[in-house]
Protein backbone atom coordinates (compact mmCIF):
# COMPACT_ATOMS: atom_id res chain seq x y z
CA UNK A 1 0.00 0.00 0.00
CA UNK A 2 1.38 3.12 -1.01
CA UNK A 3 1.62 5.97 1.45
CA UNK A 4 1.21 9.46 2.04
CA UNK A 5 3.98 11.91 2.69
CA UNK A 6 3.22 15.52 4.26
CA UNK A 7 6.56 16.52 2.77
CA UNK A 8 5.66 17.89 -0.28
CA UNK A 9 5.91 21.84 0.55
CA UNK A 10 2.53 24.10 -0.12
CA UNK A 11 2.64 27.16 -2.67
CA UNK A 12 3.95 30.29 -1.72
CA UNK A 13 1.04 32.21 -3.40
CA UNK A 14 -2.48 30.03 -2.85
CA UNK A 15 -4.08 31.72 -5.50
CA UNK A 16 -1.24 30.50 -8.15
CA UNK A 17 -2.15 26.89 -10.31
CA UNK A 18 -0.86 24.43 -7.87
CA UNK A 19 -0.84 21.33 -10.05
CA UNK A 20 0.82 18.25 -8.99
CA UNK A 21 2.89 15.50 -10.47
CA UNK A 22 -0.28 12.99 -11.06
CA UNK A 23 -2.09 15.97 -12.87
CA UNK A 24 -4.24 16.62 -9.30
CA UNK A 25 -4.96 20.69 -8.95
CA UNK A 26 -3.91 21.17 -5.32
CA UNK A 27 -5.62 24.48 -5.32
CA UNK A 28 -8.56 23.07 -5.96
CA UNK A 29 -8.78 20.82 -3.31
CA UNK A 30 -7.50 23.10 -0.68
CA UNK A 31 -10.94 25.36 -2.29
CA UNK A 32 -12.75 22.10 -1.05
CA UNK A 33 -11.27 22.12 2.28
CA UNK A 34 -12.20 25.75 3.07
CA UNK A 35 -15.98 24.50 2.77
CA UNK A 36 -18.23 22.68 4.84
CA UNK A 37 -19.29 19.11 4.26
CA UNK A 38 -22.69 20.52 3.56
CA UNK A 39 -21.27 23.25 1.33
CA UNK A 40 -19.06 20.46 -0.26
CA UNK A 41 -22.36 18.13 -0.86
CA UNK A 42 -23.89 21.39 -2.37
CA UNK A 43 -20.88 22.27 -5.36
CA UNK A 44 -21.50 18.49 -6.45
CA UNK A 45 -25.09 18.99 -6.46
CA UNK A 46 -24.59 22.38 -8.95
CA UNK A 47 -22.11 20.25 -11.43
CA UNK A 48 -24.17 17.29 -11.64
CA UNK A 49 -27.70 19.58 -11.88
CA UNK A 50 -25.88 21.90 -14.21
CA UNK A 51 -24.42 19.16 -16.54
CA UNK A 52 -28.02 17.41 -16.63
CA UNK A 53 -29.25 20.07 -18.28
CA UNK A 54 -26.71 20.67 -20.86
CA UNK A 55 -27.59 16.85 -21.45
CA UNK A 56 -30.81 17.36 -21.96
CA UNK A 57 -31.03 20.65 -24.09
CA UNK A 58 -29.10 18.58 -26.52
CA UNK A 59 -30.62 15.10 -26.19
CA UNK A 60 -31.75 13.95 -29.63
CA UNK A 61 -35.36 14.35 -30.10
CA UNK A 62 -37.72 11.61 -31.34
CA UNK A 63 -38.83 11.88 -34.95
CA UNK A 64 -42.61 11.82 -35.23
CA UNK B 1 -35.63 12.78 -9.42
CA UNK B 2 -35.26 16.49 -11.16
CA UNK B 3 -31.83 17.42 -9.36
CA UNK B 4 -29.83 15.03 -6.77
CA UNK B 5 -30.20 16.40 -3.42
CA UNK B 6 -27.22 14.41 -1.18
CA UNK B 7 -27.60 17.13 1.93
CA UNK B 8 -31.21 16.70 1.87
CA UNK B 9 -31.38 12.74 2.13
CA UNK B 10 -28.11 12.82 4.77
CA UNK B 11 -30.62 14.91 7.08
CA UNK B 12 -33.74 12.71 6.61
CA UNK B 13 -31.45 9.52 7.17
CA UNK B 14 -30.03 11.22 9.91
CA UNK B 15 -33.35 12.53 11.75
CA UNK B 16 -34.55 9.23 12.23
CA UNK B 17 -31.29 8.10 13.90
CA UNK B 18 -31.00 5.21 10.67
CA UNK B 19 -27.36 4.03 11.42
CA UNK B 20 -25.64 3.96 8.21
CA UNK B 21 -21.92 4.84 7.06
CA UNK B 22 -21.43 6.82 3.99
CA UNK B 23 -18.63 5.30 1.43
CA UNK B 24 -17.34 5.37 -1.65
CA UNK B 25 -16.75 9.10 -3.52
CA UNK B 26 -19.78 10.78 -1.51
CA UNK B 27 -17.29 10.25 1.39
CA UNK B 28 -14.30 11.19 -0.79
CA UNK B 29 -16.41 14.92 -1.30
CA UNK B 30 -17.69 15.24 2.71
CA UNK B 31 -13.40 14.75 3.01
CA UNK B 32 -13.08 17.84 1.00
CA UNK B 33 -11.80 15.97 -2.52
CA UNK B 34 -12.77 17.68 -5.80
CA UNK B 35 -14.60 14.96 -7.34
CA UNK B 36 -18.51 14.48 -7.94
CA UNK B 37 -20.40 11.56 -8.16
CA UNK B 38 -24.15 10.79 -9.51
CA UNK B 39 -25.45 8.86 -6.80
CA UNK B 40 -25.54 8.20 -2.62
CA UNK B 41 -23.95 5.01 -1.29
CA UNK B 42 -24.38 3.93 2.07
CA UNK B 43 -23.76 0.80 4.02
CA UNK B 44 -26.52 0.14 6.37
CA UNK B 45 -26.88 -2.04 10.06
CA UNK B 46 -28.52 -4.85 9.16
CA UNK B 47 -30.54 -5.42 12.04
CA UNK B 48 -34.05 -5.31 12.39
CA UNK B 49 -34.16 -1.70 14.09
CA UNK B 50 -32.14 0.10 12.02
CA UNK B 51 -34.02 -1.35 8.46
CA UNK B 52 -37.38 -0.57 9.66
CA UNK B 53 -35.86 3.00 10.43
CA UNK B 54 -34.56 3.14 6.59
CA UNK B 55 -37.59 1.49 4.83
CA UNK B 56 -39.21 4.06 6.49
CA UNK B 57 -37.05 6.68 4.98
CA UNK B 58 -37.11 5.02 1.61
CA UNK B 59 -40.81 4.53 1.46
CA UNK B 60 -41.24 8.71 2.04
CA UNK B 61 -39.14 9.13 -0.96
CA UNK B 62 -40.85 7.25 -2.84
CA UNK B 63 -37.46 3.78 -3.77
CA UNK B 64 -37.30 1.86 -6.16
CA UNK B 65 -34.86 -0.67 -7.85
CA UNK B 66 -33.54 1.71 -10.82
CA UNK B 67 -33.09 -1.17 -12.75
CA UNK B 68 -36.54 -2.74 -12.52
CA UNK B 69 -39.07 -1.68 -14.98
CA UNK B 70 -42.11 -3.01 -12.75
CA UNK B 71 -40.80 -0.17 -9.79
CA UNK B 72 -40.39 -2.60 -7.53
CA UNK B 73 -40.27 -1.19 -3.82
CA UNK B 74 -37.29 -2.85 -1.49
CA UNK B 75 -38.40 -5.04 1.30
CA UNK B 76 -36.64 -5.60 4.90
CA UNK B 77 -35.74 -9.06 3.41
CA UNK B 78 -33.17 -7.26 0.32
CA UNK B 79 -31.80 -4.84 2.97
CA UNK B 80 -31.05 -7.69 5.28
CA UNK B 81 -29.05 -9.34 2.86
CA UNK B 82 -25.40 -8.35 2.34
CA UNK B 83 -26.10 -7.71 -1.74
CA UNK B 84 -26.24 -4.30 -2.84
CA UNK B 85 -29.34 -2.98 -3.54
CA UNK B 86 -29.38 0.04 -6.11
CA UNK B 87 -32.39 1.90 -5.81
CA UNK B 88 -33.62 5.58 -7.08
CA UNK B 89 -35.26 7.97 -4.61
CA UNK B 90 -37.04 11.22 -5.08
CA UNK B 91 -34.13 13.11 -4.16
CA UNK B 92 -30.80 11.20 -5.75
CA UNK B 93 -29.80 7.80 -6.53
CA UNK B 94 -28.95 5.34 -3.42
CA UNK B 95 -26.93 2.55 -3.04
CA UNK B 96 -28.03 0.34 0.14
CA UNK B 97 -25.08 -2.05 0.69
CA UNK B 98 -24.85 -4.55 2.79
CA UNK B 99 -21.17 -5.41 2.69
CA UNK B 100 -18.48 -3.97 0.88
CA UNK B 101 -14.96 -4.93 -0.01
CA UNK B 102 -14.30 -8.06 1.20
CA UNK B 103 -16.78 -8.96 2.88
CA UNK B 104 -17.08 -5.58 5.39
CA UNK B 105 -20.26 -4.58 7.08
CA UNK B 106 -21.32 -1.89 9.25
CA UNK B 107 -19.72 -3.07 12.61
CA UNK B 108 -16.92 -3.84 10.84
CA UNK B 109 -16.14 0.08 9.37
CA UNK B 110 -17.80 1.46 12.00
CA UNK B 111 -14.13 2.13 13.82
CA UNK B 112 -12.75 3.34 10.60
CA UNK B 113 -15.58 6.28 10.11
CA UNK B 114 -15.40 10.07 11.34
CA UNK B 115 -18.33 11.90 12.43
CA UNK B 116 -19.90 14.83 10.71
CA UNK B 117 -22.14 17.20 11.77
CA UNK B 118 -24.36 18.65 9.53
CA UNK B 119 -26.39 22.17 9.85
CA UNK B 120 -29.32 20.25 11.42
CA UNK B 121 -26.61 19.33 14.61
CA UNK B 122 -27.59 16.08 13.77
CA UNK B 123 -24.35 13.84 13.03
CA UNK B 124 -23.82 11.30 9.94
CA UNK B 125 -20.73 8.17 9.82
CA UNK B 126 -18.63 8.82 6.90
CA UNK B 127 -15.81 6.15 5.86
CA UNK B 128 -12.32 8.20 6.54
CA UNK B 129 -10.36 9.19 4.22
CA UNK B 130 -7.86 6.58 4.84
CA UNK B 131 -10.39 3.65 5.04
CA UNK B 132 -11.49 5.12 1.79
CA UNK B 133 -8.35 4.80 -0.10
CA UNK B 134 -7.67 1.39 1.12
CA UNK B 135 -10.82 0.16 -0.43
CA UNK B 136 -10.08 1.64 -3.74
CA UNK B 137 -6.68 0.48 -3.18
CA UNK B 138 -8.22 -3.30 -3.06
CA UNK B 139 -10.69 -3.34 -4.99
CA UNK B 140 -7.97 -1.96 -7.95
CA UNK B 141 -10.44 -1.68 -10.62
CA UNK B 142 -9.52 0.83 -12.99
CA UNK B 143 -12.46 3.24 -11.67
CA UNK B 144 -11.03 3.01 -8.38
CA UNK B 145 -7.12 3.15 -9.30
CA UNK B 146 -8.46 6.24 -11.84
CA UNK B 147 -9.81 7.95 -8.04
CA UNK B 148 -6.36 7.19 -5.70
CA UNK B 149 -4.41 10.37 -7.04
CA UNK B 150 -7.25 12.81 -6.01
CA UNK B 151 -7.67 11.14 -3.04
CA UNK B 152 -4.24 10.58 -1.50
CA UNK B 153 -4.23 14.42 -2.92
CA UNK B 154 -6.79 15.24 -0.77
CA UNK B 155 -5.35 13.72 2.48
CA UNK B 156 -2.29 15.23 2.22
CA UNK B 157 -3.82 18.18 1.88
CA UNK B 158 -6.41 17.79 4.30
CA UNK B 159 -3.08 17.06 7.13
CA UNK B 160 -1.85 20.80 6.50
CA UNK B 161 -5.08 22.15 7.53
CA UNK B 162 -4.33 23.56 10.52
Amino acid sequence: MRTVSSSRPAPADPLLPDIDENGVDRAQIRAMLALSPEERLRKVEEYVAAALEIRQLNEPRSLR
Amino acid sequence: MSRARFAEILQRLAATDTEFIVVEMTAGVLHGAPVTTLDLDIVHRRTPGNIARLLRVLSELDAVYRHDARGLRPQESHLMSPGHQLLSTSLVDLDCLGMIGDGLGYEDLQDRTVALTLASGRSIRVLSLPALIETKEQAARPKDLAALPVLRATLEESKRVP
